[in-house]
């Protein structure tokens, strides 16, 4: 008797795993028209309502079902993650000998592997640079010409100063600069996009994966592309005593990518200074997602979200970049969304709207 | 999310009387008091995250297999990291953005997890699975592409679904 009991209970919970994947697998079908979707979702809700069970099941599938989607935000090419998982399976675990490894090596694998990683995912360009921040930290230095710089977190440069020209290059992150005159020596800062060309000035240079953003504080500089400058260059001439460019003044910024230099607009220079000073972001009318890739950049691990969902969302804001956490909660309490923490890495930012939510993220 | 109060005295017990057995047992094992003494850490952390307290009538054989699932999981943690990491070192070129560290141990973790749950999984519900989940194609793609219907490609994530679920979940 209490043996069949048993079956039967166990039965009744393979029932109710199969039918919670039956439905996820129709939550996720092809061209389901947006009327059908909520009748669908309707009839979905009443199921997982209508025992503890159903939901407790559900939500462990779909969390499954999130973690691997997950991925696919995270690395835009998903060959990697599909060959390592498969590299997982007892099948392909057992053919490579990892079992016969002795436990000895299995921890110096352990202690060897965490280097390995860090080098494999910083290219050498921000290792090997001259200066360079972690995550979550600022540095402020003078260089030998009594300029001042100070690296924003995550942030690297490499130096190269003779007797003619002081040339920074900035490696990742932002850097403000504080250029101290020297007439005889011209101060450039450089990135993938460009030159920026300083006249004794104060600026911040930021380097994206697509674009440099100059700001300039005080004085004036004169940017040039990075295709422009090259052909300077080849023509050897007055490579160094012409300042061609064009000029951006105080209170001005300007964008620069590989296709060329964006519209000069008008930015708050003392809002920008003391955002550098009180370590404070400093945002109007930006996009949500804009806005969350700069909280990112202060802490580690990463933030991720669905950007079509939320970059209709616009914020004006004064954020503590040192306290990025409290950020993140501040943007929670003023938008409707959900901010997860799934572990201190990875955070999910949701916008809070029932009939897509069951879709995406959970938990 | 406070683990109910009969698992937390079940440890506590299980704790006092086995811990310092499974290190021993642990240590002749693997050879190494410091690994032993992680092992052993983590198979009480294993135990305590479960939901539903585990009926004890062998309490050292029980520790001892939940022990061996945390080693054989860690040896599945190692060979995706390293076939990760090595395939990401292959594909950088073609990647606009390099994942940092962090994103990398949070993606091994999220791998790992995938990995079991699809192991021993047939082999076109795992393909349906990875290319609508991980690739996010459709239905329709998938079934030209394996050359089944879309009603089959429905069955194959289903059945993917439950083998995934049961291989987390079961006990």
């Amino acid at each position: 008797m209490r043996l069949r009991a048993a079956t039967n209970q166990h039965s009744a919970l393979d029932n109710i795993t199969r039918q919670a994947a039956e439905w996820l697998v129709r939550l996720s079908a092809d061209n389901t028209t947006s009327s059908d979707y909520a009748a669908l979702l309707a009839e979905y809700e009443k199921w997982k309502q209508a025992d503890l069970r159903h939901a407790e099941t559900d939500e462990k599938m779909a969390s499954l079902i999130g973690q691997t989607r997950q991925l696919r935000n995270i690395t835009s090419n998903t060959a990697p993650a599909r060959t390592a998982i498969e590299a997982g399976f007892t099948e392909n675990r057992k053919r490579s000998h990892i079992k016969s490894v002795g436990a000895a090596l299995v921890l110096v694998l352990a202690l060897a592997v965490p280097g390995w990683l860090i080098l494999q995912s910083n290219p050498p360009a921000y290792l090997l640079a001259d200066m360079r921040t972690a995550p979550g930290k600022w540095e402020t230095r003078t260089l030998t010409d009594d300029s001042r710089i100070t690296l924003n977190s995550a942030s690297a440069v490499n130096l190269d100063f003779d007797a003619s020209r002081r040339v920074l290059t900035l490696v990742r992150g932002k850097i403000l600069v504080d250029v101290a005159a020297d007439p005889a020596r011209p101060f450039l800062v450089e990135t993938a996009h460009g030159s920026i060309r300083a006249l004794g000035t104060r600026f911040v240079v930021s380097l994206d994966a697509d674009a440099t953003t100059l700001t300039m504080l005080e004085s004036s500089t004169a940017v040039q592309m990075a295709t422009e400058k090259k052909l300077q260059d080849e023509a050897k001439d007055k490579a160094t005593k012409n300042v061609n460019g064009t000029i951006i003044n105080a209170g001005q910024g300007v964008r620069i990518t590989a296709t060329g230099i964006g519209a000069v607009a008008n930015i708050d220079a003392r809002a920008v200074s003391d955002a550098w000073k009180f370590r404070q972001l400093v945002v109007e009318n930006r996009p949500l997602p804009e806005v969350l890739d700069e909280v990112a950049r202060y802490r580690p691990g990463f933030i991720r979200y669905d950007r079509a969902r939320i970059e209709n969302m616009k914020v004006s804001a004064v954020l503590p970049l040192d306290d990025p956490d409290k950020a993140l909660q501040l943007l929670a309490r003023s938008f409707p969304i959900r901010v997860h923490t799934v572990t201190s890495w990875l955070v999910i930012v949701d916008a809070t709207d029932m009939l897509i939510a069951t879709d995406t993220f959970r938990k | 999310m406070n683990p109910p109060d009969s698992i937390t005295l079940l440890i506590d017990t299980l704790y006092r009387e086995h811990h310092g057995w499974l290190f021993v047992w642990l240590r002749k094992k693997l050879g190494c008091p410091h690994h032993a003494a992680d092992l052993a850490h983590d198979t009480f952390i294993r135990i305590l995250s479960l939901t539903h307290a585990p009926c004890l009538h062998e309490p050292r054989a029980y520790l001892t297999i939940t022990a061996k699932r945390l080693i054989i999981d860690q040896a599945r943690r190692r060979q995706i990291e390293q076939s990760y990491l090595a395939e990401l070192a292959l594909a950088a070129e073609t990647m606009r953005n390099f994942p940092s560290p962090v994103e990398i141990l949070a993606v091994v973790e999220a791998l790992t997890q995938i990995s079991a749950a699809l192991d021993g999984l047939a082999e076109k519900p795992r393909l349906a699975f990875l290319l609508h989940y991980l690739d996010g194609q459709t239905y329709a793609a998938i079934a030209s592409q394996l050359g089944v219907s879309t009603r089959m490609i429905q069955k194959y994530l289903a059945r993917a679904l439950v083998h995934c679920h049961q291989a987390s979940y079961s006990n």
